[in-house]
């Protein structure tokens, strides 16, 4: 019924993507020698965490807005925002009414929406747009033109969110959703800008003797398999798997200065790398 | 990472303050998991293997599903097939990322989708997009008992990258697992052009044998090089809450769908 022509096809790869099962072992494999293109690699991904930020108001949430709108000129920014309280109050309730996980996802979702609009509402004399998963075409007017855009971390999985290895809570949050937007468009950076200094070997606000580690590998943080972890667990394991994200770098957003800092490449906070360099 | 943010204002919950990435945390959130929509059927209809067959695959099985209309509900996702073949070539030519191959590979399964609801019209089917599918699925369900959707999900181009390669990971039969899983549905069924899962490649191996019930760690144990479905539906029914079975049938053969939709044991039928 239906045939493409070979010179529509790339040589080799083509007539296997025609004739395989793309569940085919060897298939998949051919493609992992295929080349690499960045669509934004003068783009940082900078998400501003939901408990850790937006939840403090405007004592923790002004001086990040001075800090991004004094980078407007220098950086170009997707500034993604996490969920918070509110994503917790309303995971107890739905996981309590019997709710799967992918309903989770569609309720944390719009939890980390509203944390985006009062950000793009902070943002906006600015020129800075709110951009919903749909309008992500639109992103490179917006960058060339006034340096970021604002939209919410959770990746638009909706109820299609896989469950998680355990318990109800979507695995794959606003970490990830950055992350992935980081990845797919090969951004210079990722930048998480949380309430802390970075990683610690324990919880420093629990445990005086924990110490605080400025770099390590991905792969040396996974084989640790800590109990609590400063990012979602996915976003280390598509780290593993990334072809463009090399390192992620986590720095306190209540100390003025260290978001800058880590736009202009300095090693403050705590960076994970990949060991080996991406794919 | 860290539990008290005495600078942050909080909303009571069992959740408060918690570390969502603490796997005690995590462990304590499992819990009974209610079907939403219990009694709909997901059906999937292959793009390579019934969609690019045109009308003398496609027509009989709409029939059947017609046919089915008045016992049984279905949701029916279908998948993209040649023209994603064609487009994951030039696009991996171009060296776009796995992200940006999902998002153009799901306007090829929304095509096919939308041709399929344009041949069920008149008996109410219609087709619907991802927030569609959130808001009104149950209202289509109860006035035609039944509706098409895009069996790729919505992942675009927040895909995940693939352990190995740059393929997207997620299809259709990825898509339409997680329908039926998040609505609790009775059953998940695969239409394909293979009468289920065999032990080799039954194209390429005349020796190759049905296997008709596997397990889904039994199935990964035994790490085949093809698969009639995604990968990722096995390591999805591995975390099954409710969809704890998959079902792959020949959709090439008259009475197939209809005996599935009766429980009947036909094709390949995978379990959790």
């Amino acid at each position: 019924m239906t045939e493409i022509d070979d010179h529509t096809l790339i040589p080799g790869l083509g007539r296997q993507l025609l004739d395989s099962s793309l569940n085919d072992a060897a298939l998949m494999q051919l493609t992992e020698a295929t080349p690499d293109y960045t669509i934004l690699p003068w783009v940082n991904v900078v998400k501003i965490g939901g408990q850790s930020i937006m939840d403090r108001g405007r004592t923790a949430v002004y001086p990040l807005v001075e800090e991004i709108v004094a980078n407007l000129g220098r950086h170009k920014m997707i500034l993604g925002t996490g969920a918070g309280t509110r994503a917790r109050h309303i995971y107890s309730l739905a996981i309590d009414l019997g709710l799967p996980t992918g309903v989770l996802t569609v309720l944390g979702t719009a939890v980390a929406w509203q944390n985006a609009q009062m950000l793009h509402y902070l943002l906006a004399r600015h020129g800075i747009p709110f951009v919903e998963p749909e309008g992500f075409g639109t992103l490179p007017h917006y960058l060339m033109a006034w340096n970021a855009v604002v939209c919410q971390g959770m990746p638009p999985y909706k109820l299609w969110e896989p469950n998680p290895v355990k318990g109800r809570i979507p695995p794959q949050r606003t970490d990830t959703g950055c992350f992935l937007i980081a990845e797919v468009f090969g951004a210079r950076k990722m930048i998480y800008v949380k309430d802390e200094d970075g990683l610690y070997t324990a919880d420093p606000k629990k445990d005086p003797g924990s110490n605080y580690i400025p770099r390590i590998s991905v792969q040396e943080l996974l084989a640790r398999d800590l109990d609590d972890l400063i990012v979602e667990r996915a976003v280390l394991e598509f780290m593993v798997r990334a072809r463009h994200i090399r390192e992620i770098q986590f720095v306190n957003g209540l100390k003025p200065g260290q978001l800058t800092a880590a736009l202009d490449g300095e090693p403050v906070g705590t960076i994970i790398y990949q060991d080996g360099g991406a794919k | 990472m860290s539990l008290d943010r005495p600078g942050a204002q909080h909303v009571q919950s069992r959740l408060m303050r918690e570390s969502l990435v603490d796997k005690n945390l995590l462990a304590r959130t499992e819990s009974q998991v209610s079907a939403i929509l219990p009694d709909a059927n997901v059906i999937q209809i292959g793009g390579r293997s019934i969609m690019d067959r045109g009308r003398s695959a496609l027509l009989p099985l709409l029939d059947e599903i017609v046919a089915n209309q008045p016992q049984h509900q279905m949701i029916i996702g279908v998948g993209a097939g040649v023209r994603s073949r064609h487009i994951f070539s030039i696009g991996l030519d171009l060296g776009l990322p796995t992200g940006a191959l999902a998002a153009l590979s799901a306007k090829d399964s929304a095509q096919n989708a939308y041709m399929v609801s344009c041949l069920l019209a008149k008996h109410g089917f219609v087709y619907l997009e991802a927030p569609f599918v959130v808001q009104l699925l149950p209202a289509m369900l109860a006035a035609a008992r039944g509706a098409v959707f895009n069996g790729i999900p919505p992942y675009s181009l927040w895909e995940h990258p693939p352990s190995v390669g740059k393929l997207p990971p997620h299809g259709s039969d990825a898509g339409s697992y997680l329908i039926g899983e998040v609505f609790g549905a009775r059953s998940i069924i695969f239409l394909k052009d293979v009468d289920g899962l065999y032990t080799a490649d039954p194209k390429t191996d005349s020796h190759a044998e049905l296997i008709p019930d596997i397990r889904v760690e039994e199935l990964l144990r035994r790490k085949l090089p093809t698969l009639p479905i995604e990968p990722s539906v096995l390591e999805l029914l591995t975390r099954a809450k409710l969809a704890r079975s998959v079902r792959i049938v020949n959709g090439l053969v008259p009475g197939n769908l209809s005996r599935a939709l009766a429980g009947e044991s036909v094709g390949t039928v995978i379990r959790e």
